[in-house]
């Protein structure tokens, strides 16, 4: 039998959709509600999915996710870990210690100030030592934090260039304290030393999470008989292997927008435009710029830190299905921001209950006239109540709404004009679609109730690889080939195909003030997990 | 003594306290006021808060309260901003530098003037000047950002860099002391280079009487005023572009995206700058025009539809339009959109040795200063 069924999960603030394809071919979808530990609905939909018996499990060859793991942990500030954190390059850098602007209830959960160790290190931008790493400062703080950390995030001056530091800090911490998770930032983010050493402390923090998931997921697949690697959205929408993911799980922290941007363009066919998805509580708008979501081009903050991994550019707004519209006698004053969550289908007027929401205003506007198979619910059970609205109120909270989402696209958009947009997600029906001023044309491709899920199936492999290059000595072309081997590495590591491995983007970063050709080059790559 | 002490003997009474917000302000203003240059400024803005987090006040005075016969020196950083980036200081080459300077000249420095408007520049001095104890002046040397020692009005009006002393983290301190300001600089350039790519400075010393004559007054209290109104704009969604076009007196003169970064990487060899072009394509009222904009580390030269439209001193300003945050040379990318504002360089940078030593010439533009009222 062949082994060509691929399945996908797309985690939620409300719903966890899951999907079964083969090829093209969609052959199952569910929902199930989020769990607040999210592995527990990711198994309830899987569940969902193989009771279909639309494929035998020894059929499956793929089992992808976009997941929020990692980011409710960190905005949460729940199970995370205790992270030793070393940075190499005393004498320089004290001004400003580590966690310096953090919140200071994630600073407390991870475990303060106290294990904070600034050891005389680092490396300047030519190769030199700033100064020779003080090894014997490593050992006595590995005897200061014995037992007390859980994890252990190393950040060395200039690491991204010249990493020799930063591994032999982690060798000898690995002689001190056994097997213990570190992260190295020269594998985390690029130049700029505060935020890249954020990014590492923050994931770090996350590890056991992430384990903890990986782990769950796949004993739940093999007690399902399930035997196919497991793979994990990434930031920009390509995917890395679970058994990576593992070590970095910050990268997942834009997961399920990314997902549903590549879904949204291997559903619709379209490259440029804007991506809107919609969901119960929140919907997310993105742009596609020749089919990946466009990059923030400013620092990316998450759980209230500063970080610099690559994120994509993206807009939360407060509309979903569950949003509450705010009335006084029958004049609209609000929309949202809260909403009913999941407890729209007893609290929601459509349902009998006694909350007017986003869902109500199109039901009672005509726009949301039929049930998607995915949800148990249907759309109006208590229709009646909703036609009992009064007409004025629904027109005002429909031009409200409609007005949100206008805005919404507008700030997301990079030219003047119209685009067209590609409405997504299980709330995509109880919005506006029509008239919406910028917009070209609405399109809403089959299954776009699970366009997320599908988005992790796509499985192409994201990397990137930083270097610096003296065009003085090296050959520029020479310099470059260099970083593109070394990005194609860690696509490898990452589960890619070496041979199908290619080049997304080239940038060159001269240094400025400084006489000399000195340039940074960095190299972003995708490649196949099938040929 | 503390600051309030030294105040008090100058009988100065009207004076600012720069709180969290105030640098966060100050510094986002002083950014937008750096052309493009200035460096990032969250390593200024983060040593800052530390300082004022350790209850070492940062007292803000006006330049002409300051005693004529005072002594003030700038206090910052020179050098490549990706370096700054990375290797953050230990906040002590400063006033290593300060020590020398006063062993050198055998007396005190009373007080601290940013030497430009930067993202780094300004929020520095405040924090070197909170650490030591001393006031800063309300001022600088550029109302703008400039790579090199001599491009200052304090130059321009006489006053010569030297001795101006240069740090690195380890200790190691070179004076420059020469009497051509050009030489001062290549000296603290070299430095620079051995250190690994930033010097931590402090020098220029001149007494109250010169700074008066020398100085752009005000410049740290209109990036506070620009700070806090880009902060309101980003809260109740009012444009940004607009209200720093009023507080600065200058001419939203293009919006449009970039569509090209031309870096130019032999000048970097033979000057030590990075230079380039960038080219633009207008959006919205601005559709079918482009626009060109020449950089050498800040944006120095405006073009639109083949004609000039600012030149330095004259200051450039390219903005997001919707954040109205500063797009620097050093972190320009394709396809960023920004707003180019255009702003009259304050009247002490346009002297006629001014226009010799940082107008279109000097930066190799074969073009004769005009200015920007007259191009717009």
């Amino acid at each position: 039998m062949a082994k060509d069924v691929r399945i996908g999960f797309d985690v939620g603030g409300t719903f966890t959709d899951g999907v079964m394809l083969r090829g093209k071919e969609v052959l199952a979808k569910a929902k199930a509600l989020t769990t607040d530990d999210v592995t527990t609905g990711i198994i309830n939909a899987l569940d969902v999915l193989l009771r279909t018996k639309k494929a035998e499990v020894s059929e499956i060859s793929l089992v992808s996710l976009g997941t929020t793991h990692t980011t409710n942990a960190i905005i949460e500030r729940k199970n995370l870990n205790k992270v030793g954190i070393f940075r190499l390059g005393a004498p320089a850098t004290t001004a400003i210690p580590p966690l310096t602007g953090w919140p200071e209830d994630l600073k407390a959960a991870i475990g303060g100030a106290e294990n904070i160790f600034i050891v005389r290190g680092g490396k300047e931008y030519d190769g030199r030592d700033v100064v020779p790493l003080d090894e014997e400062a490593i050992r006595s703080a590995c005897a200061k934090i014995k037992g007390k950390v859980d994890s252990i995030a190393i950040t060395g001056v200039f690491s991204p260039m010249i990493p020799d530091q930063e591994e032999r800090t982690a060798e000898i911490i690995r002689e001190e304290l056994g097997d213990i998770p570190i992260t190295l930032s020269n594998h985390i983010a690029s130049i700029s030393l505060l935020e890249r050493e954020n990014s590492t402390i923050l994931n770090a923090s996350v590890i056991t999470v992430m384990r903890r998931a990986v782990e769950a997921l796949k004993k739940a697949a093999k007690e399902r008989g399930i035997e196919a690697p497991l793979f994990i959205v990434q930031n920009d929408g390509t995917v890395m292997s679970a058994d990576y993911a593992v070590n970095y799980p910050i990268f997942t922290v834009a997961s399920g927008p990314a997902a549903s941007v590549r879904g949204a363009v291997y559903l619709s066919g379209i490259d440029n435009g804007v991506v809107v998805d919609i969901g119960g509580t929140s919907t997310d708008v993105a742009y596609i710029v020749n089919g990946f979501p466009r990059e923030s081009s400013i620092t990316v903050t998450i759980g209230g830190v500063k970080t610099n991994i690559r994120c994509p550019d993206l807009m939360s707004i407060a509309l979903g299905g569950g949003t509450i519209v705010k009335t006084k006698g029958n004049e609209v004053i609000a929309h949202g921001p809260e909403s009913v969550g999941y407890n729209l289908v007893r609290l929601g007027k459509s349902f009998g209950g006694p909350i007017i929401t986003t869902h109500d205003i199109a039901v009672a506007r005509g726009i949301l006239d039929k049930k998607l198979d995915i949800f148990d619910t249907d759309f109006a059970p208590h229709i009646d109540k909703v036609k009992a609205l009064d007409k004025d109120l629904v027109e005002a909270a429909y031009k409200m709404i409609k007005n949100t989402l206008e805005v919404a696209v507008d700030q997301m958009k990079t030219v003047a004009g119209n685009v067209k947009a590609i409405f997504v997600g299980g709330g995509a029906l109880v919005v506006p679609r029509e008239n919406l001023e910028g917009i070209s044309e609405v399109v809403m491709p089959p299954h776009f109730e699970v366009c997320g899920a599908i988005g992790t199936t796509i499985a192409e492999i994201g990397a990137y690889a930083e270097g610096v290059a003296d065009l003085e000595i090296e050959d520029r072309d020479a310099a470059i080939n260099k970083v593109i081997e070394k990005a194609k590495d860690e696509a490898e590591k990452a589960g890619a195909i070496r041979d199908t491995v290619e080049v997304l983007d080239v940038e060159e970063i001269p240094f400025a003030y400084m006489p000399g050709k000195r340039e940074k080059i960095r190299i972003r790559v995708k490649g196949k997990i099938f040929e | 003594m503390s600051v309030y002490d030294i105040i008090k003997r100058w009988g100065i009474k009207n004076y600012r306290v720069v709180d969290e917000q105030g640098l966060k302000e100050i510094t986002l203003g002083a950014s937008i006021l750096a052309t493009g240059g200035g460096g990032d400024p969250e390593i200024g803005f983060l040593w800052a808060l530390n300082v004022v987090k350790e209850r070492k006040d940062i007292v803000l005075i006006d330049p002409r309260d300051f005693p004529d016969d005072a002594l003030a020196a700038i206090a910052g950083c020179l050098g490549a901003p990706v370096v700054l980036t990375e290797k953050p200081p230990n906040g002590k080459e400063v006033l290593w530098c300060l020590e020398s300077l006063k062993r050198y000249l055998g007396k005190e420095i009373q007080a601290i003037i940013p030497p430009e408007a930067g993202g780094v520049n300004t929020p520095v001095p405040m924090a070197v000047a909170g650490a030591v104890g001393i006031p800063v002046v309300d001022a600088d040397g550029m109302g703008r950002a400039f790579p090199e020692l001599q491009m200052t009005s304090f130059y321009t009006h006489g006053i010569m860099p030297s001795p101006t002393a240069a740090a690195n983290e380890k200790g190691a301190v070179t004076v420059a002391d020469a009497a051509s300001a050009i030489m001062a600089e290549r000296i603290i350039r070299n430095a620079a280079m051995a250190y690994g790519g930033i010097s931590w400075i402090a020098g220029y010393p001149m007494t109250g009487r010169q700074l008066k004559e020398a100085a752009i007054f005000n410049s740290i209290s209109k990036s506070w005023e620009l700070g806090k109104a880009v902060y309101k704009c980003r809260k109740t969604h009012d444009d940004p572009i607009e209200n720093i076009v009023k507080i600065v007196g200058g001419y939203k003169v293009f919006k449009g995206k970039i569509v090209d970064i031309n870096r130019e990487f032999g000048a970097e060899k033979t000057k030590g700058f990075s230079m380039g072009r960038l080219t633009l394509e207008g959006l919205e009222e601005y559709r079918g025009e482009k626009a060109f904009v020449d950089f050498q580390n800040e944006w120095l030269r405006l073009e639109i539809s083949g004609k000039v439209k600012c030149l330095a001193p004259d200051l450039i300003l390219i903005l997001d339009s919707e954040t109205g945050e500063p797009i620097r040379t050093d972190i320009v990318k394709y396809g960023y959109r920004g707003s180019i504002v255009v702003v009259p360089a304050d009247e002490k940078m346009r002297t006629d040795l001014g226009i010799e030593t940082f107008g279109p010439k000097y930066f190799g533009y074969d073009e004769d200063y005009t200015p920007v009222e007259k191009l717009v």
